[in-house]
């Protein structure tokens, strides 16, 4: 954080307090949690080479975490289900706030910000229904919590701003209740969707798999261009049928699952823990840590390679390709075919790498 | 939980050994797997009917089974797993493809291209159904289907020939010099040893989960159906052989044998043997079932102990994504 001490000088000589931006916080690229050496878990702020720009200390394992767009705040998810949720200053390196899900919610872990960073959308559960809600909480209140909306499904877990403060929701369709756990108590009945939802919060879309996957439990989701959606998948089902863990959808089309080659299916042991839109967007990548690998494809679903690493899970577009972060604690870029360490730290990165 | 992560870093255990995993597990098994398919494939050029093959077959699925648990490097490289071993197979779709090449006489069989055919119909569960099932093992000896099982032995030989080849010209010096540069696999060196004993307690579970677990099925709803290589009466034979081989690997992993881990895998093992049930075809009855239960619970046994023993002696526990799931 070579910034800090001109900043600081810069600060003494200011009159008011500036707005503070992401270079303030060292640019960092990436944000992911982790698990350390001696068991604690905490938040790093990564560069583009994967190196630390910043680590916070959290209280309990991480799950992801979503940045404001423009300033150098974070906000990170407790694991599901979380009752709470950190709202950290990069810069500093401090919790400036901490959200507490309203009596009766519980976080699922992700996150995003609308009106301009202005607003954040939370994923949760109402408790009592075992409906999905979008929690709202207006930042320039001191993130007060301003209301909900439905999610359109049961268990929302991804979430992702769209223009015009419309949302994306994947609506896993897992009912669990905190009373047990991270047991899943609908797996006969449960029924997936993608919802988007409109700047008033009405449901302006949803799709679904075909019913035969109803067992597909929609999970994490990454923006493509054109609208395009791109959404991974965890199985629940028969763990002898090997169903596809990736779907694409645009804007009034069906949702298409896309088929790998059958060894390929196989391979993934059912199981995305992550997707990712490549930095140049002419590729989605989805990781299994369960299966050791990272699939990519192109944007019309075409298996285009694969890599092989231990227990990866973390993804985000990388400078053309993707960086990918897993429990082993490496940091690989993956351009082209090629699959280069960028780091190895002695921490174990949890599921998700967030771009910033 | 949490003394498993506290464990997972603060202890700077010994790393396993690998070197005699390398030398006394996986090279030597990988070499037994391509000698026995060979002599399956060249048993099938002399005579490709069932009864004269049935022997060879055997044999090399017997082999398998010393290293099906090794689920890294040249076996998970271009769907060869799959290409062996496609199991399980709810749909059906080996026999659904194997009956559309009967049916087409497709020349795939008989052009040398084995290897462009779907993993549905390569490998040894090819196998299982031309030489061991009615609807298939009555074939004449000049026939499509006399061809067709000499292609995919002589597929399966190349398959086995390649994954025993890079083992070792490239792969067991990817595990042998992890942490260096250039190592692209491995970024350290206590990577292998956390991948190794992933192969461990990830085949446990699958011996507990699939081998046993889907034909068990429900106990509204027994799968015997469901059972591995059924049609040549594998299903035992495969669970006893796997623990064999998981139980050597486990004994090489640590420096100081572990005890524990190693009586829990004999019990496993010597109740396996007990079991009068080769097909498991018993679990349609309550009896039955009583007794595959029995050997699912042993074999979760040496699973737990495995990764109370092995784990914190090697400073490792299971994969943290990989178990999580969310």
């Amino acid at each position: 954080m070579t910034t800090r001490r001109g900043f600081l000088a810069t600060l003494a000589a200011a009159s008011s307090w500036p707005a503070l931006s992401w270079a303030d916080a060292g640019s960092p690229a990436y944000l992911a949690a982790a698990k350390e050496p001696d068991g604690g878990y905490a938040l790093f702020g990564l560069s583009a080479s994967g190196k630390d720009r910043f680590r916070i200390p959290l209280p309990a394992r991480g799950h992801a975490a979503t940045a404001h767009p423009t300033a150098p705040e974070a906000v990170a998810f407790a694991r599901r289900p979380g009752t709470f949720a950190l709202v950290i200053d990069c810069f500093s390196g401090l919790v400036i706030q901490q959200l507490d899900a309203p009596r009766g919610r519980h976080f699922y872990g992700h996150g995003a910000f609308v009106n301009g960073g202005d607003t954040l959308c939370t994923t949760e559960n109402d408790i009592e229904t075992g409906e999905g809600r979008i929690g709202l909480w207006s930042r320039s209140k001191g993130y007060a919590r301003i209301g909900e909306i439905a999610s359109g499904g049961i268990g929302p877990h991804d979430i992702k701003a769209l223009p015009g403060n419309a949302l994306v929701i994947a609506n896993g369709g897992i009912l669990t209740h905190p009373d047990s756990g991270r047991e899943k108590l609908n797996i006969e009945t449960m029924r997936p969707n993608l919802t988007y939802l409109d700047a008033e919060g009405a449901i302006a879309e949803q799709v679904a798999l075909d019913p035969a996957l109803h067992r597909n439990s929609l999970r994490h989701l990454a923006l493509g261009p054109d609208g395009l959606v791109a959404c991974a998948f965890q199985w629940e089902g028969d763990s002898a049928e090997t169903p596809p863990l990736l779907a694409l959808h645009r804007r009034g089309e069906a949702l298409r699952a896309v088929e790998a080659p059958l060894a390929d299916r196989a391979a993934m042991q059912n199981y995305a823990g992550s997707i990712a839109i490549g930095g140049s967007a002419r590729h989605v990548a989805i990781t299994s840590p369960r299966g050791g690998r990272v699939q990519v494809y192109d944007l019309n679903g075409r298996l285009t390679h694969t890599v092989n690493r231990a227990d990866v899970c973390g993804i985000g577009p990388g400078a053309s390709g993707f960086v990918a972060t897993d429990g082993l604690g490496g940091i690989l870029a993956i351009e082209g075919e090629a699959a280069t360490p960028l780091n190895h730290c002695a921490r174990a990165w949890d599921n998700h790498l967030i771009a910033i | 939980m949490r003394l498993a992560a506290l464990l997972l870093f603060l202890a700077a255990p010994a790393l396993a050994d690998t070197e005699a995993v390398i030398a006394e597990h996986i090279l030597p098994g990988h070499a037994a797997f391509a000698a026995r398919t060979q002599a399956l494939a060249d048993a099938a050029q002399a005579d490709c009917s069932p009864a004269a093959l049935d022997a060879p077959y055997q044999h090399a699925f017997d082999s398998w089974l010393g290293i099906s648990h090794l689920r890294l490097g040249p076996a998970e490289e271009a769907g060869r797993y799959q290409a062996i071993a496609f199991w399980p197979d709810p749909r059906g779709l080996t026999e659904k493809t194997l009956r559309r090449l009967i049916a087409d006489r497709d020349p795939v069989a008989t052009d040398g291209h084995y290897a462009d055919v779907s993993v549905a119909a390569r490998g040894l569960f090819a196998l299982d159904h031309m030489l061991h099932d009615a609807g298939f093992a009555g074939y004449a000896k000049d026939g499509y289907e006399c061809r067709l099982v000499q292609a995919i032995t002589a597929d399966l030989a190349a398959l086995a020939a390649t994954l025993d080849s890079q083992w070792r010209d490239r792969f067991a010096e990817t595990l042998r010099t992890a942490g260096q540069p250039g190592n692209a696999t491995y970024l350290a060196p206590r990577e292998v040893t956390q991948v190794l004993f992933t192969q461990l307690t990830t085949a446990l579970e699958f011996d507990a989960d699939q081998r046993l677990g889907l034909p068990m099925g429900t106990f509204d709803r027994p799968r015997p159906n469901r059972a591995e290589a059924r049609r040549s009466h594998r299903p035992l034979r495969n669970v006893v052989l796997s623990l064999t081989a998981l139980r050597q690997l486990a004994a090489l992993l640590p420096d100081a044998a572990p005890e524990k881990t190693l009586a829990a895998f004999d019990t496993a093992i010597a109740e396996a043997a007990r079991l009068d049930d080769p097909d498991f075809a018993g679990v349609d009855t309550p009896q039955g079932r009583f007794k595959l239960e029995s050997l699912q619970n042993r074999i979760r046994d040496a699973r737990a102990a495995a990764i109370a023993e092995i784990g914190p002696a090697l400073g490792v526990s299971a994969g943290f994504n990989s178990a999580d799931g969310d």
